[in-house]
């Protein structure tokens, strides 16, 4: 008897779902050096992917950057450390809650709808259509969709940290009186080469594994439009574990080399 | 002798355990139009979908145009053959992200010899000339009819001009005037075309306004043979009920 028969059933998918993921990330990068890539389409893409979820990051990254402030003012105050608190908050935001929150909002936003729309494809058979009029229908779906949000989910990450440090000045000032100039001096003085490398580093895998889960998760819907349906849920579930992982893996590997 | 277009034999695929062709063997000449009729789960699409190479069969030949397609694997080799062989899907399949014009020019835009614009505006034009749509351009899919979505998506298989085309029963959901209508399409374009053609239907009308020749499939295997007219005349019970 095999190892993997003994293992549970829930088990022995999500392993067989996690190879799948691998193996569609290697085709994908034996396309990339392939080619040609479908420049228009990744143009295509990147826009609605990027443009269609500034809004959502927008409020999101907003909001955590007025919470947080508020959240941690009191404890701060304590300790007479008040002074403190836009270092802090920047630290926090451009490390890790501004990548992690925002790709988490992508895997929510972007992954759910690669999933479906790529499912929807495959039920209605598409993405046979595609296959038998001779065209790469993997180059112009999954290639253009993982590209696009690779190369979104930095950008987007960068803007909601941004957002986010407005979001903190206005918390700052419901109770208080500092000025932008010395709001940012304070916030951006207290970085450092190491806080913003791996934390714009990890984005591109962030963005990688949302785009490859969504296409992958997609295109092997099985049947039916609760296939559908169970194609966007589970490239959420599992983007969203990915992007744990690779934040873990992040910090470990900052904590080694940098 | 002369090179068919497509010979068959022993033809096996099976799901989970349970086969569903139990050795297929055929030949569609060229020109001809060959109507497979047979049950629903038959494996009729299954048949269809394992000569575009869309499943891998379990076992047995397919020669396509004198080209053994077992021995393609390479993917710009697959594409070259997918390009000759056209295949309407039973719900058309169009893109719905695209419009009717996109639609028609996807495939034209992936040529290995990509064709210049004014050639791609003339054959989309002569596409949709063909199928009497061409106010329907800047349209998107879902505001088109089932019938007008089965021509479109035949325009669009056509604009490659194929030399074999699998029907996978194309006037499935349609109401019996717009069934009536595609199947004189689909002989028009034959006849224009000069295809060959593998039509999957259980709508007799279908099948006797293209059929040259029928098949029928029982039991994974081909169990009847005939014009529409010899079958129609059969005294089986079992194949009496598809003509009744």
């Amino acid at each position: 008897m095999k190892i993997t028969e003994s293992l549970p059933d829930s088990l022995q998918k999500f392993l067989i779902n996690i190879a799948g993921i691998g193996r569609y990330s290697a085709l994908f990068f034996r396309q990339i050096f392939r080619g040609p890539l479908e420049i228009r389409e990744i143009i295509n893409q990147s826009y609605k992917l990027g443009y269609q979820s500034l809004f959502l990051v927008t409020t999101t990254g907003f909001i955590i950057g007025m919470v947080m402030t508020l959240q941690t003012k009191p404890t701060l105050e304590q300790f007479g450390a008040e002074s403190w608190l836009p270092a802090m908050v920047s630290i926090s935001i451009i490390r890790e809650i501004g990548p992690v929150l925002t790709a988490l909002v992508c895997a929510g936003k972007v992954g759910s709808g690669i999933g479906a729309e790529l499912g929807s494809m495959k039920v209605t058979e598409q993405i046979d259509a595609m296959t038998v009029s001779g065209a790469n229908s993997f180059n112009y779906l999954v290639v253009s969709r993982v590209i696009a949000t690779s190369l979104m989910v930095p950008v987007l990450v960068f803007y909601a940290d941004a957002v986010s440090l407005i979001g903190s000045y206005v918390g700052v000032n419901l109770e208080g009186d500092v000025s932008v100039q010395l709001f940012y001096h304070q916030s951006l003085g207290a970085l450092v080469f190491s806080d913003i490398v791996p934390a714009v580093a990890k984005t591109f895998f962030f963005g990688f594994a949302i785009g490859i889960i969504g296409c992958y998760e997609g295109v092997n819907a099985s049947k039916g439009t609760t296939g559908v349906g169970n194609a966007a849920n589970r490239a959420v579930v599992i983007s969203s574990m990915f992007i744990f992982v690779i934040d873990l893996m992040a910090v470990q590997l900052t904590q080694l080399f940098i | 002798m002369e090179e068919k277009a497509i010979s068959v034999t022993g033809l096996k695929k099976g799901f989970d355990g349970n086969e569903i062709l139990k050795g297929i063997d055929f030949d569609l000449e060229k020109g001809e139009n060959l109507v497979v009729l047979g049950k629903s789960g038959v494996g009729k699409s299954v048949l269809i979908k394992c000569i575009v190479k869309l499943i891998e069969p379990d076992d047995g030949d397919i020669e396509v145009l004198g080209t053994d397609i077992r021995s393609l694997h390479k993917d710009d080799e697959l594409n070259e053959y997918r390009r000759k062989v056209g295949f309407l899907f039973q719900g058309g399949a169009l893109y719905d992200a695209m419009t009717v014009e996109e639609n028609m020019r996807f495939p034209l835009e992936r040529l290995p010899n990509k064709p210049d614009n004014d050639e791609i505006e003339k054959r989309i034009e002569e596409a949709l000339e063909n199928v009497g749509l061409e106010d329907t351009r800047k349209k998107m899919p879902a505001e088109l009819s089932g019938g007008m979505n089965k021509r479109i998506a035949l325009a669009r298989t056509l604009i490659l001009q194929p030399q074999i085309m699998l029907y996978d029963e194309p006037t499935t959901g349609l109401d019996p005037a717009t069934s009536k209508e595609i199947s004189h399409l689909i002989l028009e374009m034959q006849d224009k075309y000069k295809m060959s053609s593998v039509i999957i239907t259980h709508d007799m009308k279908c099948a006797e306004i293209t059929a040259n020749r029928m098949k029928v499939i029982k039991d994974g295997v081909f169990a009847f043979e005939g014009s529409y007219d010899d079958l129609s005349s059969k005294d089986d019970p079992w194949l009496k009920n598809f003509f009744e």
